[in-house]
């Protein structure tokens, strides 16, 4: 049954894929954190990044390389057999997202009555007012801080020379 | 004429351009002296004559129309 | 209002479909709060970690805490978490702008959100990427100081640009004198780059930065333009290409082969052929690369995203047909994502994309959006001013320089002025509360707001006003930030007596303040569309779709106008069978009445309520309508030389069109074929490019190799003008050996007959002989000329070029509105252009003219010119407004007829002209009337102040 404060999963067969965190290493064998970060950066520990300060890594990798460290193998199987299991792949490849957030309520089935412009330049500035006094919604997204885009950074246009701004 | 004259001069600043301008002057912090007093108007073509004659007879030293 | 504006985001997944879909947006953390930030700048003033500004180019360093330029929406700050030392570094460090920020905006605990929307439809119009020339080692970038991209230099050349506008050789500061551009840098290129295509935008972006530049060096320096083939295909353009050559800008048909540092590694050398084979070397003091325009860095992402299809070069894949169309229902292109494009183009392209949405989603219209209301208005009338006066310290902005409490104690002396104190942040949401409270308790009726730009806030203020029922119109503002504060920061004293003297102005003039209304006309939810080609058709499919019943007025007796003569677009879509199918949806649409044989006879009111006479088929009917779309069309011209019209072998391309779709094997037996460009276009009596004749002419010569790979193909150009992904069309027809020789206008290619053979003649440059080609069709690329629209133009009182297409309000950014107000232009009328251009151009109308059409009523700003007492109908006036919004009327006047003015509220926009033009203070405008700017004037003269009372 499970000990301490670590729910045991069942094992499974063969090598799966786990997760580790620097820090909780660090202290279940007694090392410093950055050691067990060094150990990571250099390679000698393959295991790689994924989100939340978590790190994927074979199981018995992770056994065979505590033993070469000088970690008692049990203590070792422990720790391992403790860590998490990588869910699946989705979880490991993309950073962990921040909690939904929905601000409207959904109504299948149904026409939608605004529109989402994608881009802040003359070109979506433009689609966004025209809809928006065409009686939509717009929803308006600019990957950066403030909208203009391309032609904001023109001086001037021609034919007329007129200023850009 | 005195070094430190400081002349009293009135602006008619056009909405859409020069005081856009003035606007965009203070945004980027460029420094000039202060002796303009700004009058926004809705283009520089609406200013009346007279009123840029009757500034100068009374007192004003310079009139500056912007657009 | 009904704009959801999120910055720092992006889309990360597109699920559902089209009238229902969910878009997941990752919003990132801005470290700022936006309601508490008043871009006072003091973040940025205080962050010590400068970084390279992407807005300048990299040709200049902003903070880290920063604003994207000084005009940016929404103004407020950003912190860069990727540069920030506290973000990268921890606690313990820096935090400058918590410290010193003095709303306390600062929000490190900011976190990344990841939200969800419900919309209908998509438009993706992410813009494009300017190319970067770090990658061809020859060009010099990067490893030449004095070598810089077209944008870097568009930067130099900015007011707002990091040596402000003062041009400086990077090497060494000194003012450049000779400078060199060379086109084509990152387009037309397929050995260094992939970027087969042409950017469409360089050549007239580097002759405009030639032009300026003169402006900016002392003398006028010297400009050099190298180039392969000079694209001026837009309105207008070719004009400016003839006015650039005049002032003097040298435009060199070569490319340098050889970029080096110039002498002491300032300037640049380089060498290259003239046409003649002559090896040149000179030396420049700055070359600029024309670069191009290249698909968004995220294309491919954001087509993983959302589903949509992209083409080789990795635009967004549309249809011919339909150009904001992408491969996936519901989702539409803007701008220049379906390919390198020019401002017009996509702007109209965007508003295109934005009606097909509208035209899609139109039974949800209305539902989401929320219109604000507000109270009834207070009678004011008999009452004295009893003004208010707000001075607002901006944090420190103000306060730092001008003595905010002197200023509100001399705001207590000034006349009628009842109330005076001072905010912290006028503007801030607490403070907007207190004064309306203020309002309230001390029954003001006039207010002065001594803070910022009235072109920012005083819209915020109006609305606070009249959430307690008083006119917007009554709050006059000081700009004592932008205008003072700022710029006199090192002289606080006499910024507080000009402070002073602003607030005793505003005061004047808000003694001299009175109501006023916002005139409201009902508007009418009808369109008429004027041609019945294809534009016009698409224009009236787009309204009649969003709702809206349209007339249509074609004045021959078939619909279909050019587009009936044409065999297929430049992609090769047959035009025929979408034509037949959108003349079937326009006479079987229920909202659209198609009238031929018809014609306009005249036309009264303005935007929202217009009236005509429409005749057809010999009856007159009488309609109004809301807004109207002009898509009047041109016309081939008929060629008078190159023995067009004696010689059965020669054709114009519609009647080459009509050739290859009626009998293409007799086209197909022809032994060789020559095209000539340019006839009649580009020439002293038709100065313009008619645009599509250079693709025209290579599709043709393509499909003709295409039938007998053995024909001789001959295109005979000035410049090869086959601009954006039509570039592809001129390679591949190269590859297919067809041959292309240039000719100059000096030395024209001259037809014979000579006995049965038809003989052309030309020098050609590559070889410096003069052949002759035995030809058996010769194809003419005859210019395209406007319809007569001389009548329209007098019934609208519109205007057109002095070639006779019709006049757009303004080039860049308001490419399908007119002038007037509900009127709007589409297709070949307003310039020539592809029938894939023209469409987008229509629908981009239709969607226009559909936010006029979905208002009830149109609201027009209260800022309008008036008639007085003291008009007498000497009607100086009249000649003076630029918008002919004045006319002439009788009316009695004690018994006789007497002559006086009227304005047309819906045509006013307020400008005033008019009244400085009137001997007699007969026309005033609304809130500048001359007594209100004598009033300042006064004021500011600090002469004694008469007290007046509305």
């Amino acid at each position: 049954m499970p000990t301490g404060f670590h729910l045991r999963l069942p094992v499974t067969g063969g090598n799966p894929m786990i997760q580790i965190r620097i820090g909780r290493l660090a202290w279940q064998i007694g090392v410093h954190r950055n050691t067990v970060g060094n150990w990571i950066r250099t390679g000698a520990l393959a295991a790689r990044p994924i989100a939340g300060r978590r790190y994927a890594i074979e199981k018995n990798r992770l056994i065979r390389f505590l033993a070469s460290r000088g970690v008692d193998e049990a203590l070792a199987a422990e720790i391992a057999e403790n860590c998490e299991p990588l869910r699946h792949r989705k979880e490991e490849e993309q950073p962990k997202q921040p909690p939904m957030k929905t601000k409207e309520v959904s109504m299948s089935n149904k026409t939608i009555g605004s529109v989402m412009v994608v881009g802040g330049g003359i070109a979506s500035i433009q689609a966004s007012l025209d809809l928006a006094d065409s009686g939509y919604y717009v929803h308006l997204v600019e990957k950066n801080a403030g909208i203009g885009g391309r032609m904001a950074q023109l001086d001037k246009t021609f034919p007329t020379n007129d200023c850009a701004m | 004429m005195a070094r430190d004259f400081e002349p009293k001069i009135i602006g008619f600043l056009c909405n859409w351009c020069a005081y856009a301008g003035g606007d965009l002057a203070g945004v980027m912090r460029i420094q000039y002296p202060p002796g303009m007093r700004a009058i926004r108007v809705m283009c520089s073509g609406m200013v009346p004559p007279d009123l840029v004659l009757e500034a100068l007879v009374k007192g004003a030293d310079g009139v500056i129309v912007m657009g | 209002m009904n704009i959801n504006l999120l910055t720092l985001s992006e889309i990360t997944g597109v699920a559902g479909e089209a009238g229902d879909f969910t878009v997941t947006v990752r919003k990132k953390p801005r470290y700022i709060d936006m309601d508490k930030c008043i871009a006072c700048g003091i973040c940025a003033e205080k962050c010590p970690k400068l970084v390279s500004d992407e807005y300048n180019a990299g040709t200049a360093r902003r903070k880290s805490a920063y604003i994207q330029y000084g005009q940016t929406v929404p103004l407020k700050y950003a912190i860069d978490p990727d540069t920030c030392i506290f973000i990268q570094k921890g606690k313990g460090k820096c935090l400058a702008c918590e410290k010193f920020c003095p709303t306390g905006a600062i929000n490190f605990q900011d976190k990344e959100e990841l939200l969800e929307f419900n919309v209908g439809a998509v438009i993706l119009s992410p813009g494009h990427k300017s190319f970067d020339p770090s990658g061809i080692d020859f060009y010099g970038y990067k490893t030449i100081p004095d070598v810089l991209t077209g944008l870097e230099y568009e930067r130099m050349l900015s007011p707002s640009g990091p040596v402000r506008g003062h041009l400086e050789k990077p090497s060494s500061g000194k003012t450049p004198e000779n400078i060199a551009w060379i086109q084509c840098v990152g387009s037309r290129n397929t050995n260094q780059c992939d970027n087969g295509y042409c950017s469409s935008v360089c050549c007239m972006y580097a002759m405009k930065q030639a032009l300026v530049t003169e402006t900016h060096i002392p003398g006028g320096g010297r400009q050099t333009i190298f180039f392969m083939d000079m694209r001026c295909h837009g309105k207008e353009f070719e004009l400016y290409y003839n006015y650039a050559t005049e002032r003097g800008i040298r435009f060199i048909r070569a490319r340098p082969h050889t970029i080096e540092p110039g002498p002491g590694g300032s300037g640049v050398a380089m060498e290259y052929f003239t046409e003649d084979g002559r090896k040149v070397r000179e030396e420049f003091d700055l070359t600029v690369l024309s670069t191009g325009l290249e698909a968004p860095r995220d294309a491919i992402d954001l087509a993983e995203k959302t589903g949509i299809r992209l083409s080789p070069y990795r635009f967004a894949e549309t249809g011919g047909f339909e150009p904001v169309f992408s491969s996936k229902e519901g989702i539409y292109i803007g701008g220049s994502f379906a390919g390198p494009m020019n401002i017009p183009t996509a702007v109209a392209n965007a508003s295109a994309a934005a009606g097909q949405a509208a035209r899609a989603l139109v039974s949800a219209r209305n539902t989401l959006t929320k219109q604000k209301t507000y109270p009834p208005e207070f009678n004011l009338t008999g009452q004295k001013p009893k003004i208010g006066v707000f001075v607002c310290s901006c944090g420190v902005n103000i306060a730092a320089t001008v003595d905010v409490n002197a200023l509100v104690d001399y705001a207590k002396t000034l006349p009628g002025v009842a109330y005076a104190e001072n905010n912290l942040f006028s503007c801030s949401t607490d403070a907007q509360k207190q004064l309306a409270d203020v309002i309230r308790k001390q029954n003001l009726n006039r207010v002065v707001i001594a803070a910022c730009s009235p072109r920012t806030h005083e819209p915020l203020f109006q609305d606070t006003l009249m959430e307690q029922g008083i006119n917007g119109y009554l709050v006059e503002m000081a700009n004592i930030r932008n205008h003072n504060a700022w710029v006199h920061q090192k002289n606080p004293e006499q910024a507080t007596q000009k402070a002073k003297d602003q607030v005793r102005m505003a005061v004047a003039k808000a003694q001299t303040l009175y109501p006023l209304e916002r005139m409201e006309v009902p508007v009418v939810g009808r369109s008429l569309v004027i041609g019945g080609g294809v534009a016009g058709m698409s224009a009236a499919l787009g309204l009649a779709d969003q709702g809206y019943d349209t007339v249509l007025v074609e004045h021959s007796g078939e619909l279909g106008g050019n587009a009936k003569n044409l065999h297929t677009t430049a992609r090769g879509e047959p035009i025929r069978p979408m034509l037949d199918k959108m003349i079937r949806d326009v006479q079987n649409h229920p909202k659209i009445d198609a009238l031929t044989n018809a014609r306009v006879l005249n036309a009264t009111g303005s935007v929202g309520h217009f009236e005509s006479d429409i005749e057809a088929g010999g009856e007159t009917r009488r309609i109004s309508y809301g807004a109207a779309v002009l898509a009047t069309g041109a016309s081939e011209s008929v060629p008078d030389e190159y023995r067009y019209g004696t010689d059965d072998r020669v054709y114009t391309h519609l009647g080459f069109d009509r050739l290859m779709t009626e009998t293409p094997e007799k086209a197909a037996a022809a032994g060789s074929a020559v095209f000539i460009q340019c006839v009649g276009s580009r020439d002293e009596k038709r100065p313009w490019c008619s645009r599509l004749c250079c693709t025209h002419s290579v599709k043709a010569a393509l499909d003709l190799k295409e039938k007998n790979p053995e024909m001789d193909v001959f295109i005979l150009y000035r410049d090869m003008r086959t601009y954006g992904l039509n570039e592809d069309l001129y390679t591949r027809a190269r590859n297919a050996g067809v041959l292309f020789i240039r000719y100059d206008l000096e030395n024209k290619p001259q037809v014979a007959a000579e006995g049965d053979d038809l003989i052309v003649r030309v020098f050609d440059p590559v070889s410096r002989k003069k052949i002759a080609i035995d030809t058996d069709l010769l194809i003419l690329a005859a210019a395209v000329v406007p319809n007569n629209v001389e009548e329209l133009v007098n019934i609208y009182r519109c205007a057109t070029n002095q070639d006779g297409f019709l006049n757009e309000a303004h080039p860049k950014l308001r490419p399908v509105d007119m002038a007037a107000d509900g009127l709007f232009v589409a297709g070949i009328g307003a310039y020539p252009k592809p029938i894939g251009e023209s469409i987008s151009q229509a629908q981009a109308a239709a969607s226009r003219a559909g936010a006029i059409l979905a208002q009830p009523v149109m609201h027009l700003d209260a800022i309008k010119s008036h008639v007085t007492q003291y008009c007498d109908g000497c009607a100086i006036c009249l000649d003076a407004c630029p918008y002919d919004a004045i006319s002439i009327t009788t009316h009695a006047q004690n018994g006789r007829t007497a002559k006086r003015v009227e304005t047309d509220k819906a045509l006013c926009k307020g400008c005033g002209i008019c009244q400085a033009a009137c001997p007699k203070g007969g026309i005033l405008v609304h809130g500048f009337t001359i007594e209100q700017l004598q009033a300042q004037v006064h004021a500011a003269l600090d002469l004694p102040q008469a007290m007046t009372a509305s």
